[in-house]
């Protein structure tokens, strides 16, 4: 009799995990076509167009699955729209980013990925889409004024940045931690645990913004650009994104999204 | 395929950035000897706060319980996140408690102490709670009848049972808890999986990773066959009608 009953419990339990899977699954799956359900039929139903992106690096990536979006997720929507095809975002983590890509896990990388000699052995970039800098956060009041006042110091980047490598070559810091995700560097800084951290500029005015309790000590120029990526050999798509690109700064959408996200005037260099 | 083999068992990669790795997974290897005796100790007074006689002390076994299940249902990443992310804000704590860089270790060297301890504390209260548990079988009675205390019966009789019982589940716990520092990475300790993921942001390629997955089996498979080689010492006792087995 309670063997029965047990059984019978455990039945209902089971049902009831079942059910609840199913629909996770479903609504998850409901609401980013929903998502993405707009700009399809705005493009024609154009074949999905996979991207890859470290979710999240505010103010380029932000958003939960199925509705990111960010400067990057934006700009990449409307090129994609250009080119007659839906962008399908999915995130990743960045140090894996550019092998992913050559190897087709998706076609495309937009990740506030600056174009450097080394990743270029690995993947092909488009033209330049954002012109970089690095800054140096800092708590409020900190004597940090500036990279030279580094030395010595505890300082926090993330993994495979360009910041870690500003902070490798230039910092002479006594400790440089790089963090999985930017905004864990940002937090050990608010912490205290850091003293610094280098960083892109605008994820650090973000922080600035958004966070609080920290400022940027200096802004440093890196002659950086970011790029999108695709596979070595995937030169049809990167015509495709280099005309889309164009367009797109052309009919001033560049430029409306731009202002959007950073709330400044995109750069001469890039808008012309 | 040949790119997976490439990817991953790239041994030039792996050649010239072995001692970097190596110097990581000995980071892993000096954070478990910490927390190993840490949580031993931790762990004993767990259990033994847990099985205090009386009345008046149900709401310390109450409290120990709780501690004890609360800790390991929680995810250790969350609680290695919650404790480097929390305790530098403790402002009553002297700075040097807060942001501790003791013995030429850094901060997030003694934030993964205290997360690993606390949480393999309430798994090894729980291996010696078994212990005791399989020592006891009137015999607790019978010491104090013999007009032992509590705490006499503990230490002479029980505690030194429960001992022999409980290698082989302690060992698997501490392979678990060798193979979780590694968790500690997410704080930025240069321990070997985040020296591996370095490499792999300057090349692009995995073997590094790889290599530090070969070091802990170095360790952890012979730990492992130790492991089965006591429980089937063990299991030849019950046969011989000796005690039955603990976890």
């Amino acid at each position: 009799m309670s063997k029965s009953r047990l059984t019978a419990l455990f039945a209902v339990l089971l049902v009831g995990v079942v059910s609840v899977v199913v629909a996770g699954c479903g609504s998850s799956s409901s609401s980013s076509s929903t998502g993405g359900g707009e700009e399809s039929t705005a493009s024609s139903g154009g074949e999905p167009l996979t991207i890859g992106s470290d979710i999240p690096y505010p103010p380029f990536e932000q958003g939960k699955p199925g509705s990111y979006t960010g400067f990057d997720i934006e700009l990449m929507e409307a090129i994609a729209e250009k080119i007659g095809r839906t962008a399908e975002v999915e995130d990743t983590s960045f140090e894996t980013i550019f092998r992913d890509v050559g190897q087709g896990k998706f076609e495309a990388v937009i990740s506030a990925a600056t174009i450097t000699p080394e990743r270029e052995k690995a993947v092909a970039f488009s033209n330049p889409y954002y012109l970089s800098e690095q800054a140096i956060l800092v708590k409020e009041g900190s004597e940090i004024t500036g990279i030279e006042d580094l030395s010595g110091k505890v300082v926090g980047a993330q993994q495979g940045t360009t910041g870690q490598e500003l902070g490798k070559e230039k910092a002479n810091a006594s400790e440089l931690r790089p963090y999985p995700e930017g905004p864990d560097a940002v937090n050990a800084l608010k912490a205290g645990t850091v003293e610094a951290v280098i960083i892109d500029a605008p994820v650090a005015q973000n922080a600035v913004e958004k966070s609080g309790g920290v400022e940027i000590a200096e802004k440093v120029p890196t002659e950086e650009s970011y790029g999108i990526a695709v596979a070595l050999d995937n030169t049809e798509l990167l015509e495709e994104i280099n005309a889309g690109l164009k367009e797109v700064i052309e009919d001033g959408s560049y430029t409306t999204i731009y202002e959007k996200w950073f709330h400044l005037e995109p750069p001469k260099e890039i808008v012309g | 395929m040949s790119e997976f083999f490439h990817q991953y068992f790239d041994f030039h990669i792996m050649g010239a950035h072995f001692s970097e790795v190596l110097e990581g997974f000995l980071k892993n290897l000096l954070l478990f000897a910490v927390v190993v005796v840490l949580a031993l100790i931790w762990g004993l007074i767990l259990a033994l706060v847990r099985q205090l006689p009386g009345r008046k002390l149900i709401p310390l076994r109450g409290l120990t319980i709780a501690y004890i299940d609360v800790l390991r249902a929680i995810p250790l990443l969350i609680i290695i996140l919650l404790i480097s992310g929390g305790i530098p804000y403790l402002n009553f704590l002297p700075k040097d408690i807060r942001i501790p860089h003791w013995f030429g270790q850094p901060d997030p060297f003694w934030y993964g102490v205290l997360a690993l301890t606390l949480v393999y504390g309430a798994y090894m209260a729980e291996v010696y709670r078994a212990g005791i548990e399989a020592a006891q079988g009137g015999q607790m009675e019978a010491a104090r009848s013999l007009g032992m205390s509590h705490s006499q019966a503990m230490r002479h009789v029980i505690v030194p049972q429960a001992i022999t019982k409980i290698p082989a589940p302690m060992l698997n716990e501490m392979i678990s808890l060798l193979k979780d520092t590694t968790l500690v990475s997410v704080v930025a300790l240069g321990e070997s999986v985040l020296v591996g993921r370095e490499v792999l942001a300057e090349t692009f390629n995995s073997s590094a990773v790889l290599l530090a997955g070969l070091m802990f089996l170095v360790i952890t498979l012979p730990a492992a066959r130790l492991v089965d080689k006591m429980i089937k010492r063990n299991q030849g006792k019950i046969t011989r009608g000796a005690h039955i087995e603990v976890a």
